[in-house]
């Protein structure tokens, strides 16, 4: 079985968008040559090599370095207290009690936390240097369950912030207990989901090197530093225009790299202390352990209202969040549950209590769905559970609960709006490409003659794209910036031959397809082969407004900004034309690189002589035109709005909605616990796709990162805070093994406010997939009982429900 | 994650690496297909003074028939056991087993006698060799000795191997032709460490009764088990399904691994006997087929 | 015992000879240098990628004397007198790719391109065995290799594709050699 391409709204319109086109990123990528981070050697570049923290909780006494330092090949040893005395605290959205350092200052706060830097002639030097470091630790209460963390007699991790709540609200937006007043039934479920992270292959690294007119230039596989440089440089106490960032694709982000702080500034920091050139790059173990991007670990108290026909009436949840040491976004992840909080229904009450707790453990960042794939999660286990109760099928309850094609644009609670959608015709694609009745009937004959337990899930999910950044603070009380700006930049040139280069101004290159889709958009707008155009990426000495990939913003953005800059160069041939060709210009239209008269498309230019009209001939050139043909375009937010003053909704923030079915078929062995997928099938609407494969594919990726959180992938902390699943050898990341043959279908309907109609795609395979699983799992094991309230769900999880669910049957 | 400093040693002869393990003794440790022991190295977590590296020494790396008996060199990686047709033949068991070592990058370089040193009670080679009455072959200074499986296997890790010696060889018996054999493990996801697994060996009389029954279980305690418990409340038995389940359960008083990030303790005590039983199903099962002259 | 034997050893760097990609190389390195770090460091085969140097993720694969091996588990003396093969020896030309690399770039088997070269490498090794495989096989076949950003999938039917088409297959869409 392989993917099934299902097309349906084909574009006739569009010559290259909506094509399974090559990436243009693969050749390089299939010879070897990706350009990553650590391919990087400059001249005179050190290594650098940390230790981490084998305690959770501690003040660092001292941290002798004499031995180290004695090791021919090491060059320097920093701490965190050359970090005290010489940077200002890491950039930092959260509270600004909450500081952190990219080495530990004072105190550790988990195991792993980075506690000194060994700078030497070779990363294998550098390790030695770690060894001979000695570090006195005095030992704290370790702080690891967040319901504990929030008790008054609780060690405190952060001093200066007094408690270990980094923030308590409560939202609630129309009447929820009225609305279970009137509900024929509520459920209600205490889940739990638990810590994973986007784990690329490549780690975060970075390389930093003191360059010309003292600025400081730092190369790094990070995604967003034309938006954020200045925060870096603040941290290292330079002024923004003396640090430059390079931008250096990404070996797979998923959330990992965006905006990751830590390493290019830890790498900035040594540079200026050595004044050469300093490496790091995270081995394995750090990523793993001390990564700026651990994802969501929340425990919900969660209820759900049902009428007896199965309408939803009203959502109330209570969450603690476990964030770790440090909160670097606040409490962002949940600006994310927001603008789907009601996921594809028309419910409009809703509570929301939400406490986001510091604990001794690596920090949150952002993974794949950044929050809004758990609140799915955690709506789609209430509506099955409802469903379940009233006796519904889960695509029935589903169907009378949807949100209608004819009510968009459609405002949610909360404020947030969904700018198109058909979720019905999502689902009864999903429906046409399994045969749910088969599947059915062959579950029952299963059970009933060999014992066999196979489960069918079905979930669905809101995928909301293009992030406005008023979701930065809308959810904070006393927002310290309030931004409203989130642009996307694009330069186009075409030189002297004809030929196009695009610039981007971010490293937008992690896995996704930026060149890809940029040289599809020109192509579309110029008539060019997309494999001619040349993609490159400016540093931020050089950047315009450049927001990065992030909550599948990219395609949508730079798709954007580069039909803008377009649009301005087609005038601008076209003016050109139209003056050597001595007509008008409404008489003139660009078709295949050519522009041409409409009525006599044999008389025309082509690109190239238009582009040697335009560099070299400028006493040809209309007047008022200048020499060259090379535009700008930066394109902002195209719908965003301000939360209301008094706090009553968050505004516009998220609008361009896309809306995914998962149905997942397994069969579990209940005497292993072991579960192994049947069937597969994803359809998705992303809007208008521009290639369809590749959407594909972020589809098959999310969902097999999905599988793996669901069922295998686990940050594992003891009790004591010890750290359980260190290395690859615990920290399961599925293999080809473990994940089904996905069969992919795919349903367009275009944003009404987004360039040729394109809504992001990049999420939500992840944040479905969970949901599915989690479905599909209940079902097989529905004759035992079975619930999966806690994620991953391990084999001993579903071995143990069997046999607890066999002992009930055999006790009544 | 790089290695720390030692002095490589790189023997040609089994005399000179025996010289070596003298020399440096449990300050050495041998480097044979260096799977588990290189993560180890990059990790740090072993810093040997020495690294004896015993792949150049030709004379581990044969696999030979001998008199009833399928003779393994130290050094054969673990991948020729699955395309050797001579080990296929005599010790079928084997080329099963060894099929779930890690991955196949694993395999093409990772040993026989470094799997069986090494002793992770999770591991195949171990737990085949416990099953199959196996005798491990160990150099020392004073010549070899042989070591019949089940005593090799001392604890946690920890094996008869005395820091002098290095282990040649192992000899399996071979596998009468009317025997069946039977291997099944659990894992998370392929090629990781298994949660649990059994090898089983049987024959059967002519009225289908159990004579013999061999079963190695592995994953369920600080050391591969031989499930002696089992056995013996098989012999003579019919292997029905009910029989099996039943003197499978045996198993359970052996399982002593503690809960860890995998599994559960009351996970691993249920799959034990699970596993024993699929492994002594599968036995039967090709014995039946080989006295039906399959 | 004296110390005779050990003696001879007592030296931190070695002078190895190697067939890499076809070429005989000769190189000094440190006797702790791992074969990754060699063919990265000394050789400027940036393919082999540091996934997680313990032997789990198999973005480091290189063919061995023809076998693929973690080459993270390795140490660089280990390949005196042996033969590595790494991706760049299919082809280092972005322009003229290797029937396998196109068959990846015609599925999209990749994204990040990070588990890229292991991938296409294990494929050559699949593929020259010469027996064919199921979906399912392959998956099998490829499970030593993890790869975050694809699923899977699409290389699963990148490898398939390329069997087909190396063992002369008419496909019934050119590309698409193992769809079903």
């Amino acid at each position: 079985m392989t993917t099934e391409h299902t097309d349906t709204a084909q574009k006739p319109g569009y010559k290259y968008i909506g094509k399974d086109r090559k990436r243009v990123e693969d050749p390089r990528l299939l010879v070897g040559r990706g350009g990553y981070i650590a391919d990087l050697r400059l001249p005179g570049m050190l290594h650098a090599a940390i230790l981490r923290s084998p305690v959770p909780h501690a003040w660092i006494r001292s941290v002798d370095a004499t031995e180290a330092l004695r090791l021919p090949g090491v060059v320097a040893v920093l701490t965190g207290e050359d970090c005290k005395a010489k940077m200002n605290p890491c950039m930092n959205f959260g509270p600004a009690t909450v500081a952190q350092y990219p080495l530990a200052v004072d105190k550790v706060r988990y195991v792993g936390e980075a506690v000194a830097a060994v700078v030497a002639e070779s990363r294998y030097l550098a390790e030695d240097g770690v060894d001979l470091l000695e570090v006195d630790y005095e030992d704290l209460p370790p702080v690891t369950d967040p319901m504990a963390a929030m008790e008054p007699e609780s060690a405190v991790l952060h001093e200066e912030h007094g408690s270990n709540i980094g923030c308590e609200r409560t939202f609630e937006f129309g009447d929820v207990n009225a609305a279970f007043a009137g509900a024929d039934l509520v459920v209600e479920d205490t889940l739990h989901w638990g810590r994973s992270a986007g784990m690329p292959m490549e780690t975060t690294g970075a390389v930093a090197q003191p360059g010309f007119n003292g600025v400081l230039e730092i190369y790094c596989n990070s995604l967003n530093f034309s938006y954020f440089a200045f925060l870096i440089a603040g941290a290292l106490r330079l002024p923004s225009n003396k640090l430059t960032m390079k931008p250096v694709p990404a070996g797979g982000s998923f959330g990992s790299k965006l905006a990751a702080h830590k390493v290019p500034t830890l790498a900035g920091f040594l540079a200026l202390r050595v004044g050469r050139p300093v490496s790091y790059v995270e081995d394995r173990i750090d990523h793993i352990v001390n990564s700026d991007h651990h994802g969501c670990d929340r425990y919900y108290e969660a209820r759900m209202g049902f009428r007896a026909d199965g309408t939803i009436v009203g959502l109330d949840i209570d969450v603690v969040d476990d964030y770790g040491a440090y909160m670097q976004f606040g409490v962002g992840h949940h600006g994310n549950a927001f603008s789907q909080v009601v996921g594809p229904y028309r419910f409009r009450d809703v509570r929301y209590r939400l406490r986001a707790v510091l604990t001794d453990k690596c920090q949150q960042g952002a993974y794949r769905g950044f929050g809004s794939e758990v609140h799915n999660w955690v709506l789609e286990r209430l509506v099955d559970s409802g469903a379940a109760r009233l006796g519904l099928a889960p695509e029935e309850i589903r169907r009378r609960n949807f949100i209608q094609p004819d009510q968009f644009p459609y405002t949610i609670p909360g404020g947030n709006v969904y700018d198109s959608g058909d979720y019905p015709a999502v689902l009864d694609k999903a429906l046409s490409m399994i045969d749910l009745d088969r599947w059915r009937a062959e579950q029952k004959r299963l059970w009933a003659e060999e014992g066999r337990c196979i489960g069918i899930g079905l979930a669905t999910t809101q995928e909301r794209s293009v992030f406005s950044s008023t979701e930065f603070w809308s959810l904070v009380e006393k927002p310290v910036l309030p931004v409203t700006s989130s642009p996307e930049s694009a330069t186009v040139t075409i030189d002297p031959t004809g030929q196009f280069q695009l610039l981007l101004h971010c490293q937008s290159m992690w896995g996704n397809s930026p060149e890809t889709v940029g040289a599809t958009v020109l192509a579309e707008e110029f008539g060019i082969p997309p494999e001619s155009v040349n993609v490159r990426y400016a540093d931020s000495a050089h950047a315009l407004p450049s927001t990065g990939p992030g909550g599948s913003r990219y395609t949508v953005m730079v798709a954007g900004a580069i039909r803008g800059a377009s649009r301005k160069l087609r005038r601008k041939l076209i003016q050109i034309a139209a003056h050597t060709l001595e007509v008008a210009a409404e008489d003139l239209e660009l078709v295949d690189a050519r522009v041409q008269v409409t009525d006599a498309p044999e008389t025309g230019l082509t690109l190239a002589e238009l582009a040697g009209t335009a560099y070299f001939f400028a006493l040809s050139l209309p007047e008022g035109t200048t020499s060259g043909l090379e535009e700008s375009y930066t394109y902002d937010h195209p719908y965003t709005t301000l939360p209301a003053p008094d706090g009553s909704d968050f505004g516009v923030f998220y609008p361009i909605m896309g809306h995914a079915c998962h149905i997942a078929v397994l069969e579990v062995d209940p005497d292993t616990g072991i579960p192994s997928f049947l069937d597969y099938v994803a359809v998705h609407d992303a809007g208008t796709i521009v290639n369809p494969r590749s959407l594909g594919g972020h589809v098959t990726g999310g969902a097999t990162q999905g599988i793996g959180t669901t069922l295998y992938e686990e940050l594992a902390y003891d009790e004591d805070g010890q750290f359980l699943s260190s290395t690859f050898r615990d920290y399961l990341i599925p293999t080809a093994g473990e994940v089904p043959a996905f069969r992919i279908g795919h349903v367009e309907t275009p944003s009404p406010f987004t360039e040729y109609g394109i809504k992001g795609g990049g999420e939500g395979g992840r944040m479905v997939a969970p949901a599915a699983v989690s479905a599909a799992i209940d079902d097989a094991l529905r004759e035992y009982g079975m619930r999966v309230r806690q994620l991953p769900v391990k084999p001993s999880d579903i071995v143990a429900a069997v046999q607890a669910g066999a002992g009930r049957a055999e006790a009544g | 994650m790089k290695p720390p400093p030692f002095t490589y040693c790189d023997p040609e002869s089994v005399d000179e690496a025996v010289a070596l393990k003298s020399e440096y003794g449990n300050d050495s440790l041998v480097l044979a297909g260096g799977q588990s022991l290189l993560p180890l190295l990059n990790m740090r977590l072993a810093r040997p003074e020495a690294l004896i590296d015993i792949n150049k020494i030709g004379d581990l790396q044969k696999i030979e028939r001998r008199v009833g008996i399928l003779e393994v060199g130290a050094g054969v990686r673990q991948y020729e056991l699955e395309d050797h047709p001579l080990v296929g033949e005599l010790v079928p068991l084997l080329p099963e087993a060894t099929g779930y070592i890690g991955h196949i990058e694993n395999r093409h370089r990772g040993t026989v006698g470094g799997s069986l040193a090494h002793a992770d009670s999770a591991a195949e080679l171990p737990c085949t060799a416990v099953a199959l009455d196996a005798t491990v072959v160990v150099q020392g200074p004073s010549g070899t000795r042989t070591i019949a499986a089940q005593d090799f296997f001392q604890g946690w890790m920890t094996t008869a191997l005395e820091p002098e010696e290095v282990l040649v060889a192992i000899r399996y018996p071979v596998t009468p032709w009317t025997a069946g054999h039977g291997f099944v493990e659990v894992a998370r996801r392929v090629g990781d460490l298994a949660l649990a697994g059994a090898a089983a060996v049987v024959n059967l009389d002519e009225d289908g009764r159990f004579t013999s029954v061999s079963v190695g279980v592995l994953g369920i305690s600080d050391t591969t088990v031989r499930a002696s418990a089992v056995e013996s409340a098989l012999i003579g038995e019919a292997p029905t399904e009910e029989n099996i389940a039943r003197a499978a359960k045996e198993i359970v008083p052996s399982v002593t691994s503690e809960d860890d990030l995998h599994a559960t303790r009351a996970y691993r005590r249920h799959l034990a006997s699970v596993v024993v039983s699929r492994a002594i199903t599968a036995a039967v099962a090709r014995a039946r087929e080989r006295s039906n002259g399959k | 015992m004296t110390t005779s034997t050990a003696a001879k050893y007592g030296i931190a760097r070695r002078t190895v000879t190697m067939r890499v990609n076809g070429r005989d190389v000769t190189r000094e390195v440190s006797t702790r240098t791992t074969l990754a770090d060699f063919l990265r460091d000394e050789l400027d085969l940036v393919s082999v990628h540091l996934g997680c140097e313990h032997g789990v993720c198999g973005c480091c694969n290189v063919l061995f004397d023809g076998h693929s091996v973690r080459s993270c588990l390795m140490l660089a003396v280990q390949g005196d007198g042996h033969t590595v093969e790494t991706v760049e020896s299919l082809s280092v030309d972005p322009t003229e790719l290797h029937p396998i690399q196109e068959s990846f770039a015609e599925e999209q088997g990749l994204q990040c391109g990070f588990c890229t070269p292991a991938m296409v490498l294990r494929t050559k090794e699949i593929i020259e065995t010469g027996r064919e495989m199921t979906d399912a096989e392959v998956r099998h076949e490829i499970s030593g290799i993890l790869c975050r950003c694809t699923g899977y999938q699409n290389i699963v039917n990148a490898v398939q594709s390329a069997g087909a088409k190396l063992r002369g297959e008419a496909t019934a869409d050119g590309a698409a050699g193992g769809r079903s």
